[in-house]
């Protein structure tokens, strides 16, 4: 019942994604929230939600372009971690949810070129076709997002459970872990941003402030 | 011009939050923008069958623009249509915004905005601030700028029609991207250092964490983006490695 509930959040996520709105609520910090609410662990999905918004801190939908599925991505990730109480699960978690990001990745690109077919000919188009041609695509979008993360929440929580107790590191060194591949993103980013050599000023500013916030708040 | 009313121009507005909904390779957001100019379309064509296919159709060729910023044109074609303009006019004028929307709106959201509001959610996280308080930061101040960006762009296009490329230059979108982009440099320092110094952080997981931690930072500022997947595929294949180490062990 729980796995159905997971993949029918994942199904609605992951229309906020391209489909619908994009109120990015499928942003993985929104998504971990509210998939850490369906496992009954909101903490577990808020620390799973934050570590992979690290890593798809420099993943946009832009144009045609293929990107990991953050959306999917997040409530796999926080079904398998919740699925085993090791130190690792999180990092389990969060290795899962980087691969099935890139296979959500794949179908929306499938899903698109279904799309096209499915739209009519720009020269024998009727409005009522049109309509139900964008509804059915939405639908479509839905019932895709649905199973994609079924079927990853399925496969990794089978996974985890067969895993999780084998893993070596404590809570200490799994976060260490983590954070490392988040700083990557991080470092793009500044890349992003125009560079360190060129940022350098407002960067150590935030930093300073960052340290003095943590210290004292 | 034909007087469209409130109710087809609301519907207009709030199809465009589904214009990207049958995305494709071939139209990409053609018919989404066919779909939400349909309200319109409709009061503009009444009594003229043919008209409206005509002009469903021309509007379901080849488009695309960031999401967000495609109100500008959406507005703008509704007018058009409304004006009577000739099919040649209306779609010179999509295919002359198309570029510079889709530019506009990738750097000024996803390249600027986005990143820069979800740093000041996870910055909220690490500074020890409770998770929904965080949620609610980044979704109330994310849709504040999302929502603003997509009425302004509606009503402007709407306004000015054709001449809606002036109020594009009027609003500076380059300057308030500059803008934002100087923000979210803070708001990465600031997340840095928290990372840095807060519990549970990298101070907490040791000196060779934070050593490691600081290279891979340098190395995606020097690399960029071609680091990404070798780094989600290194993390996955790491946590893989470490699992069946512990498995044998």
């Amino acid at each position: 019942m729980q796995l159905l509930q997971i993949a029918l959040v994942g199904g609605l996520l992951a229309l906020d994604g391209t489909s619908m709105g994009q109120f990015m609520i499928s942003r993985p910090l929104v998504a971990g929230a509210l998939a850490g609410w369906v496992v009954g662990d909101p903490a577990l999905g808020l620390v799973v939600g934050a570590l992979l918004e690290l890593y798809l801190l420099v993943s946009f939908p832009t144009g045609g372009a293929r990107f990991p599925e953050g959306a999917t991505a997040t409530v796999v990730a926080v079904s398998v971690a919740a699925a085993a109480e090791s130190a690792g699960a999180i990092p389990l978690g969060v290795a899962a949810g980087l691969i099935w990001g890139q296979v959500g990745g794949v179908t929306i690109s499938l899903q698109r070129r279904v799309n096209g077919r499915f739209v009519p000919e720009p020269d024998t188009a009727r409005p009522e076709r049109l309509a139900a041609a964008h509804l059915a695509a939405m639908a479509l979008d839905f019932l895709r997002g649905t199973a994609v993360t079924l079927v990853g929440a399925a496969a990794g929580g089978w996974g985890v459970r067969l895993l999780a107790d084998s893993w070596p590191l404590g809570g200490p060194d799994s976060s260490g872990l983590l954070l490392v591949g988040g700083a990557v993103s991080a470092g793009i980013f500044l890349r992003d941003l125009g560079g360190f050599r060129r940022r350098k000023v407002l960067l150590v500013a935030g930093m300073a402030l960052g340290i003095i916030g943590a210290r004292f708040l | 011009m034909a007087i469209l009313s409130r109710r087809a121009l609301a519907s207009a507005f709030a199809r465009s939050f589904l214009i990207q909904g049958s995305w494709n390779y071939r139209t990409m957001l053609g018919s989404g923008f066919a779909f939400a100019m349909l309200p319109a379309l409709r009061l503009i064509f009444k009594g003229d069958p043919a008209g409206l296919n005509a002009s469903v159709q021309r509007h379901l060729e080849h488009f695309n623009a960031h999401p967000y910023l495609s109100s500008v044109a959406l507005g703008a074609a509704v007018r058009l249509e409304a004006e009577g303009a000739s099919a040649d006019s209306v779609r010179r004028f999509k295919m002359a915004v198309r570029g510079p929307l889709g530019g506009l709106g990738d750097a000024l959201v996803w390249a600027s905005w986005l990143p820069a509001v979800s740093l000041s959610a996870l910055s909220l996280v690490w500074l020890g601030a409770p998770g929904w308080v965080a949620v609610l930061v980044f979704l109330a101040i994310y849709n504040l700028g999302h929502l603003a960006l997509r009425a302004w762009g509606f009503q402007a296009g709407l306004s000015e029609g054709r001449g809606v490329a002036q109020s594009l230059g009027r609003a500076a979108l380059s300057r308030w991207t500059e803008r934002v982009r100087s923000l979210a440099t803070l708001l990465l320092g600031l997340l840095v250092g928290a990372v840095l110094s807060a519990e549970g952080g990298l101070g907490d997981a040791g000196v060779l964490w934070s050593a490691l931690a600081a290279l891979a930072f340098v190395a995606g500022d020097l690399v960029g983006h071609r680091l990404w997947r070798p780094t989600a595929v290194a993390v996955v294949a790491i946590v893989a490695v470490i699992t069946t180490w512990g498995w044998f062990e």
